[in-house]
């Protein structure tokens, strides 16, 4: 930080300075001049002469002078730059962050403790007016240590040190260190980035800039950045019904960044703490391989495998785990018209009785009343052009209401009870014929509504390509969502929350009677997604990407994180549970209202239960490190510093820069104000000035004989 | 035999107040004014007996001169009757001024200039009814304006005073000696001036005319503030003539400057009356009539010598 001028031509002004000097040795004395006749006796009269060489009130003087400095310095417009203030050498008291990059990389060739040990010495050259911070970060960044002098503290903070199980992310920790340095009340700061510097952490808009005076310095860790790394990357885990039992035939990818030479790799599969078996690839450098293992029978729930390959310079990617349960099979009951020669739902059934893992257990009934029976253990119900009685109609609200759902199909022989209108998303209306052209398209579809989620990304089911001939009208109610209009704008399907559970209106046949929807590729799965919607299935995920956060108070969630029964599990709902991490440590998850995350932050499998309770088949989480960090390529630390440090100011003498300066100037310039203070101080003096000089003008009359000039 | 002395009373005192009479712009207007006013309020026994014409006769006085009894009519009426004449003295009556710069000093509404030309205006226009011849020498270093004596040039004296104007730096010497040379009859020569030269400067510029015969009267014409030197405020004086300035504080010189001025005027009346000249020292604050009774005195001093 220095002073500087915006307008330093004034600083001519500071000559200025000698005017009163000048006028006091050189003015004669000003006063009323008498003209008087003859000054022949005046002159005889002998008198006192004093030349006017000596300066007599130097207090005055010198207020005076410093009045006129004032005045030029504040027409000078000065400013403390604070652009300048990194370039003013190892003054002044210094506030240091120390940022550490503790992802799972850096226990490669142990640069975790090269970093401790890097930090350790910074730590030692502390001056006594400094200010350190200590922050860990991985995915996220942690303040160890905030902005102290105490040395003990910050060394017993840098023994705790350990590698974590997250990829690396600069954003995160720069944004504490700019936080950090804007809140000092020091002048200088220097931010100490100690890390492998991963390309992948750094993406260049995490919008991070250190403020004015701050400088980044980066301490590279480590050595090269070819290493051999071998990583597991993906298993998939298809399912397969085998007399009714499922099997489960895992297939890892194996993957190898770097390396010189071809290298044998065990790769072995673990079940339950258990080797099932290990298989030997042959991988060349920069190579991948897949690796098929036996088939399994799946029949415990939660239950845990992992692929694991032989420890290598970075283990922590070279294990893979999952865990699997039993799928369950979704309860679907079609209902459709009790007469006719065709089969409304021929199409319907085919294609829920489709899959490999059998997860559809497909009823009918044909008749226009449903039976409390008929809707037991249903998850999903489709009224397939159908006109239902009033009872029937209650019967599908009530088990709407606990949480089922319908889909109406609305055809040539479909109604709906009057007494039930409320329970659709709009009124049926007539039937509409699309027969010009060559029929109707789907023209607008929701895709971020869960049954067409999965149809949004390229080559994910062509809709366009089904011609819908006839339709039926539907009025939309205020409540209902339309998801689906064809190209007329009217409605193709739409959905009203009723209860717990949902109902969705098809105002077309669900076979190719009226369209032709039922022969494209696209039908079997838009009818298997409308299925588990309709049935609220979640997948489960096998695993989970180290840094996720799962909340273990929503079951919704908890059957995504793979909880087949709570009840097994051990789990009670309103009661405290407990996390054991894969490190072995335990996170307390109290009962509260309101969601209780459980932060997944380390590899491996993560099992939660009630206290006090030993389950046989716990609940498990399994958790895997985010690959990214495998991808060893590094980011230039010095691109990095530039990036996020104050743009320094070199004046190439491009007229843009020399803009940009001198707006930076004048906002600091404006900011400060100090040419208020100043102008204010010379107002003053020259007041000042003005009384003093009166009163001594006052005493000094009639104390001196002739003054002569 | 005593003369009786004029007395005026207080309403034309107060009417020829230098103030006053400064609003009056017409020279002629206040010479008659000023004359006319004064002679209603005097004895009428000044003005009379300097003529050889009758003009009546009134009863002796003690006191009166025994010359001018008429002894026929005392032969006739056993009563002492004292003859009086008609004024007409045909006198040369000249004035010289002093134009130089210090004149225009004043600290009032008149400047020392104006005193002396109303003085002067005043003195022409009574002698001129006294039918006498008067002249007017106007002068600073050198002569400026020269009126001859005549009996016809009173209107024109008054407008060489009415223009007169003080600028330039004067001296006695050379002006009064073209003047000596100039007047070759002997009258009566008025000099208005403020002196400001060394009195035996001055005695050495006026002595010539008094050794040609000359009947010379003075009026030093001085402002109040020259005399008295009040002034307080520490200035810077400049000296009317010159132009030389030095800043003074009267309060520290005052005293010094009126031990000088007093010493010099003293020099001043103790030259002019050892070579017999008069000499009024005339304060412009002051009245204008009593420079016409020292006018008068002297008038009348001189017929008494002659």
């Amino acid at each position: 930080m220095s002073l500087a001028f915006l307008v330093p031509l004034f600083l001519i002004g500071f000559a200025g300075v000698v005017v009163p000097i000048a006028v006091h040795l050189t003015r004669k004395q000003r006063r009323n001049v008498v003209h008087f006749p003859s000054l022949m006796f005046l002159e005889k009269i002998p008198f006192q002469e004093r030349r006017r060489r000596r300066i007599q009130h130097w207090f005055l003087l010198s207020l005076r002078a410093l009045a006129l400095a004032f005045v030029a310095a504040a027409f000078s417009r000065p400013f403390l730059d604070q652009s300048s203030g990194a370039a003013l050498g190892s003054a002044g008291p210094r506030e240091i962050v120390v940022l550490l990059d503790r992802s799972y990389s850096m226990e490669i060739e142990g640069q975790i403790e090269q970093a401790r040990s890097q930090a350790e010495a910074i730590l030692s050259d502390l001056g006594p007016l400094d200010r350190a911070s200590l922050v860990t970060f991985a995915r996220g960044a942690e303040v160890v240590a905030r902005s102290t002098s105490d040395r003990a503290h910050l060394r017993a903070a840098l023994d705790t040190l350990t590698v974590s199980s997250g990829a690396t992310r600069f954003g995160p920790a720069l944004k504490v260190a700019q936080t950090i340095l804007e809140e000092s009340t020091l002048a200088r700061g220097e931010v100490y980035l100690l890390s492998d510097f991963q390309r992948n952490g750094w993406t260049g808009d995490e919008g991070v800039q250190l403020p004015p005076g701050s400088s980044l310095i980066p301490i590279e860790v480590g050595g090269e950045d070819t290493i051999d790394n071998l990583m597991v990357t993906d298993v998939s885990l298809p399912r397969q019904i085998v007399a009714g039992r499922e099997r489960i035939t895992p297939t890892a990818r194996v993957v190898r960044r770097g390396g010189e030479a071809t290298q044998t790799v065990s790769v072995s599969l673990e079940l339950d703490g258990q080797e099932i078996q290990t298989v030997d690839i042959e991988l060349a450098p920069n190579d991948a391989q897949s690796v098929s293992f036996q088939a399994f029978t799946l029949s415990r729930p939660h239950t845990t495998g992992t692929v694991r390959l032989d420890d290598e310079a970075l283990s922590a990617d070279n294990s893979h785990h999952f865990v699997l349960s039993p799928g369950s099979s979704l309860s679907v009951l079609i209902v459709d018209g009790a007469a006719g020669s065709t089969d409304p739902s021929l199409y319907l059934r085919g294609a829920l009785g489709i899959s490999d893992d059998g997860r559809f257990d497909v009823r009918s009934r044909r008749s226009s009343t449903v039976r409390p029976v008929d809707l037991e253990g249903a998850a999903a119900v489709f009224i397939n052009d159908v006109q239902l009685d009033g009872g029937s109609a209650e019967r599908i609200r009530t088990f709407a209401e606990e949480g089922g759902g319908v889909l109406v199909a609305l055809g040539q022989d479909s109604g709906w009870p009057a007494s039930a209108a409320d329970m659709l998303p709009g009124t049926p209306g007539p039937m509409q014929d699309r027969l010009q052209g060559r029929g109707g398209r789907l023209g607008y579809l929701d895709y971020e509504h869960p049954v067409f989620e999965v149809f949004s990304g390229p080559r994910s089911g062509d809709f366009t390509g089904a011609r819908f001939y006839r339709a039926r009208g539907f009025a939309p109610s205020d409540s209902a969502m339309v998801l689906a209009r064809f190209d007329d704008g009217s409605i193709a399907l739409a959905e009203l929350r009723l209860g717990r559970g949902r109902i969705l209106v098809w105002t077309t046949t669900l076979d190719s009677f009226w369209n032709d929807l039922a022969l494209q590729p696209v039908y079997l799965p838009f009818v298997h997604r409308l299925a588990e919607y309709l049935g609220g299935r979640a997948e489960a995920l096998p695993w989970f990407v180290a840094g996720q956060v799962v909340d273990v108070a929503n079951p919704e969630a908890l059957e995504t994180a793979g909880l087949v029964s709570s009840e097994a599990a051990g789990l009670v709902e309103g009661l405290d549970q407990v996390a054991l991490s894969p490190m072995g440590g335990n996170l307390a998850l109290p009962a509260v209202d309101g969601p209780r995350y459980l932060p997944l932050e380390e590899h491996g499998f993560y099992t939660v239960r009630q206290p006090g309770t030993d389950p046989d088949r716990p609940f498990v989480i399994a958790v895997n490190v985010d690959l990214e960090e495998s991808n060893l390529g590094r980011v230039e630390p010095d691109e990095l510093a530039l990036q996020i440090e104050a743009p320094a100011i070199v004046d190439d003498g491009s007229p843009r820069l020399t803009q940009a300066v001198e707006l930076q100037k004048e906002d600091q310039e404006r900011r400060q104000s100090l040419w208020r203070w100043l102008l204010g101080a010379a107002l003053a003096l020259f007041a000042l000035e003005t009384v003093i000089s009166n009163w001594v003008s006052r005493r000094a009359t009639g104390a001196a004989g002739v003054v002569a000039g | 035999m005593a003369t009786t002395r004029p007395r005026h009373s207080a309403a034309s005192t107060q009417f020829l107040d230098p103030a006053v009479l400064g609003r009056i712009g017409n020279l002629e207007l206040l010479a008659r004014t000023v004359v006319d006013g004064f002679l209603t309020g005097l004895h009428r026994s000044p003005y009379l007996g300097f003529s050889m014409d009758f003009a009546e006769h009134r009863p002796y006085m003690p006191g009166d001169d025994i010359r001018r009894i008429d002894w026929k009519l005392f032969a006739r009426s056993d009563r002492h009757y004292i003859k009086l004449f008609e004024a007409d003295t045909n006198a040369n009556f000249s004035v010289l001024l002093d134009l130089s710069a210090s004149m225009s000093f004043g600290s009032h509404s008149l400047t020392k200039l104006d005193y002396a030309r109303y003085l002067a205006a005043c003195l022409t226009y009574f002698s001129n009814k006294q039918r006498d011849r008067v002249g007017l020498v106007t002068f600073d270093h050198e002569i400026v304006d020269y009126v001859p004596p005549s009996m016809k040039h009173l209107d024109t004296i008054l407008h060489t005073l009415d223009r007169a104007k003080a600028g330039r730096p004067g001296s006695l010497a050379g002006p009064i000696l073209r003047i000596t040379e100039m007047l070759g009859r002997k009258g009566i020569l008025v000099v208005i001036s403020d002196f400001y030269e060394e009195p035996d400067a001055v005695l050495s510029a006026l002595g010539p005319l008094r050794a040609r015969g000359h009947d010379v009267i003075v009026f030093h014409v001085m402002d109040p503030y020259e005399l008295e030197f009040p002034f307080q405020e520490a200035s810077g004086f400049e000296d009317l003539e010159t132009g030389e300035q030095i800043p003074v504080i009267p309060g520290k010189l005052r005293a010094d400057y009126l031990a000088m001025m007093n010493a010099h005027l003293a020099a001043l009346e103790r030259s002019f009356t050892d070579h017999r000249i008069d000499y009024r020292l005339l304060d412009t604050s002051k009245p204008l009539d009593r420079a016409l009774f020292e006018y008068l005195l002297s008038r009348e001093r001189m017929s008494k010598t002659r």
